[in-house]
């Protein structure tokens, strides 16, 4: 159908802030890009009506890799495109998307609060699902955070 | 003390007060706490709404009370074992979650599942749309202060628990689905059972379409409240019914079909309206869509195995999103695989968090009386993410609501204009 038109016209847009682009499966497209383009990568995507933010996912590359991925995923109709940031580990910071998709800022406390990941100029950057006596630092959805058997 | 929400507007010479600090400037924000125990579905969520009077003028969300970790928990289990744990991040839509993880690993795992199982996997996915859209009828209803229409809509909701037991021994966790196929059959008895069971519901539900759209009473407290136009609902991200009820053609079912949804395409439902009524019409219509695509499925459903020969254990190394039509909207997972018999991480973005979004955007400017109603509209299930109000005056005040009197406030507030 015209999956392969939606992924094209998502390359065009965001040719001038990634230097590769990458088709993981044949309905998406896979485009790293530098923290500092992301905003202005959303909101060419958002501009011209391609698709809707559906989800970030946050990934843990591990300790010893010492990054984060943020993956952005923009889904049209059976296009699915990803944008892809990585950060250290330690004091990550990714931009806030909330001017540009204002439903964007579930996600990013979400983001925040599991992962430890700052996300600047977000309005509100209080806890979405961590309870209130969840201590502070402590990110659950980091590789080196441990379920205990205890539990609490 | 109800009383207590109204703001006295200042009048000069006059001390109001009853001997303590009670006294409120105009220009104070009343806020109030609704939850965490949930407000309309009998889920916990948080919301903090802010009231000039009687209108909002702001709104705020905690969640997390259900919290289970699952996402985290998925990275200590094999793919086997979070299939099971998966399927029980909801009770509605418990099979969605199953499915869209099914899709999701067989994918990575390069396998070809029979069109057999494909089409019982939908077949499943309809019949729990249908109890799904009932249940969902009658909370709306019932927060509406119509509890005949509640309590007959749960009525006719059993028939289809009732049908999804007969076909796989469990009202909610059905468990249709492994990894590579699915666990039942349907054979000629359950197929007549089915039928009969959507026909009635089919008689049951043009009635219901009926009902919401010409009673009075109801349509008093949907017909043009939550109004959502068509570009409002696409910068809120909405999805699923709320969308569609705004005129947005989004359905995973139509835009990019998985499963069987190829070989039994789905309709999609629109109206235009975007107000709470077009959302009840919409999950209504979308009743009478799932009822012909059962039939349809029955009555064509492919010969073959269940399952595929061989499901690997371990699961190739990489990345892969699974998207399909919960029937709140579009459930998304991604899925990563490091190449061993656990999964590396699984992301799992439910409808309601995209919906959620737009109800906080929404409210401001409602009357304290729509929210119960607005909250609903968008069918909201904390399960998948994750009673009692309070007053909660600036000056450390605290008046407590339960949530059944603000309901009780709402419908009280209807019926007095």
């Amino acid at each position: 159908m015209d999956v392969e038109k939606d992924l094209m016209i998502a390359e065009s847009l965001l040719e001038i802030h990634a230097p590769s682009f990458n088709h993981p499966e044949p309905h998406r497209l896979d485009v790293e890009i530098e923290t500092g383009d992301l905003l202005d990568g959303a909101r060419v995507l958002v501009n011209s009506g391609w698709g809707y933010l559906s989800a970030v996912t946050g990934l843990d590359l591990g300790v010893e890799a010492g990054e984060f991925e943020v993956l952005y995923h923009f889904c049209a109709r059976e296009a699915v495109t990803t944008l892809r940031v990585r950060v250290p580990r330690v004091g990550g910071v990714v931009p806030s998307l909330f001017q540009v998709i204002p439903s964007a800022g579930f996600y990013e406390r979400e983001l925040a609060e599991m992962f430890g990941i700052t996300v600047e100029g977000a309005p509100d950057s209080s806890r979405l699902f961590l309870p209130d006596a969840w201590p502070e630092g402590v990110y659950p959805l980091r590789k080196d955070y441990e379920i205990s058997d205890s539990g609490n | 003390m109800p009383g207590g929400a109204a703001v006295l507007p200042p009048t000069p010479g006059i001390l109001i007060s009853d001997g303590e600090s009670n006294m409120h400037d105009a220009n104070e924000t009343f806020i109030i706490p609704i939850g965490p125990q949930h407000p309309a579905l009998k889920e916990p969520g948080h919301f903090q709404f802010s009231v000039d009077g009687e209108v909002v003028t702001g709104a705020s969300v905690r969640l997390g009370y259900v919290h289970r970790g699952i996402e985290k928990a998925t990275e200590a289990r094999n793919w086997v074992q979070n299939l099971y744990l998966l399927e029980r991040i909801c009770g509605i839509c418990s099979h969605i979650h199953a499915m869209a993880y099914c899709l999701g690993v067989e994918r990575l795992a390069g396998v070809e599942v029979p069109p057999r199982a494909q089409a019982i996997r939908v077949l499943t996915a309809e019949l729990e749309r249908v109890h799904s859209h009932l249940l969902w009828l009658g909370v709306a209803a019932h927060e509406a202060g119509f509890d005949t229409l509640f309590m007959y809509s749960w009525r006719d909701r059993e028939t289809v628990m009732d049908a999804l037991e007969n076909l796989s021994g469990n009202r909610v966790h059905y468990s249709v689905n492994v990894l590579g196929g699915v666990k039942y059959d349907v054979d000629e008895p359950r197929a007549q059972a089915i039928f009969a069971v959507v026909d009635f519901l089919e008689e049951r539900t043009r009635h219901y379409l009926n009902v919401v759209s010409s009673d009075a009473m109801f349509v008093q407290r949907t017909r043009g409240i939550g109004v959502t136009s068509k570009e409002q609902s696409l910068r809120l991200g909405e999805i699923g019914p709320t969308a569609r009820a705004a005129g947005v053609p989004r359905d995973v079912r139509v835009e990019a079909p998985y499963a069987a949804y190829g070989a039994y395409p789905v309709e999609i439902i629109l109206e235009t309206a975007g107000d709470l009524e077009a959302r009840f019409i919409v999950r209504i219509n979308e009743l009478f869509e799932s009822y012909r695509l059962i039939r349809a499925i029955l009555g064509d459903l492919p010969e073959g195995p269940l399952t595929v020969q061989r499901m690997p254990r371990k699961i190739p190394a990489g990345e892969t999103i699974s998207r399909v039509e919960a029937p709140r909207g579009e459930l998304f997972y991604f899925i990563k695989s490091n190449g061993t018999d656990r999964p590396e991480r699984i992301k799992v973005r439910t409808p309601t968090l995209c919906n959620l979004a737009s109800v906080v955007a929404l409210a401001p400017g409602h009357h304290l009386a729509d929210i119960p109603m607005l909250l609903v509209g968008v069918d909201p299930c904390f399960s998948c993410n994750d009673r009692g109000v309070i007053l909660d005056y600036p000056d450390g005040e605290h008046d407590h609501w339960t949530w059944d009197k603000l309901r009780q406030f709402a419908i009280d507030h209807y019926r007095n204009r």
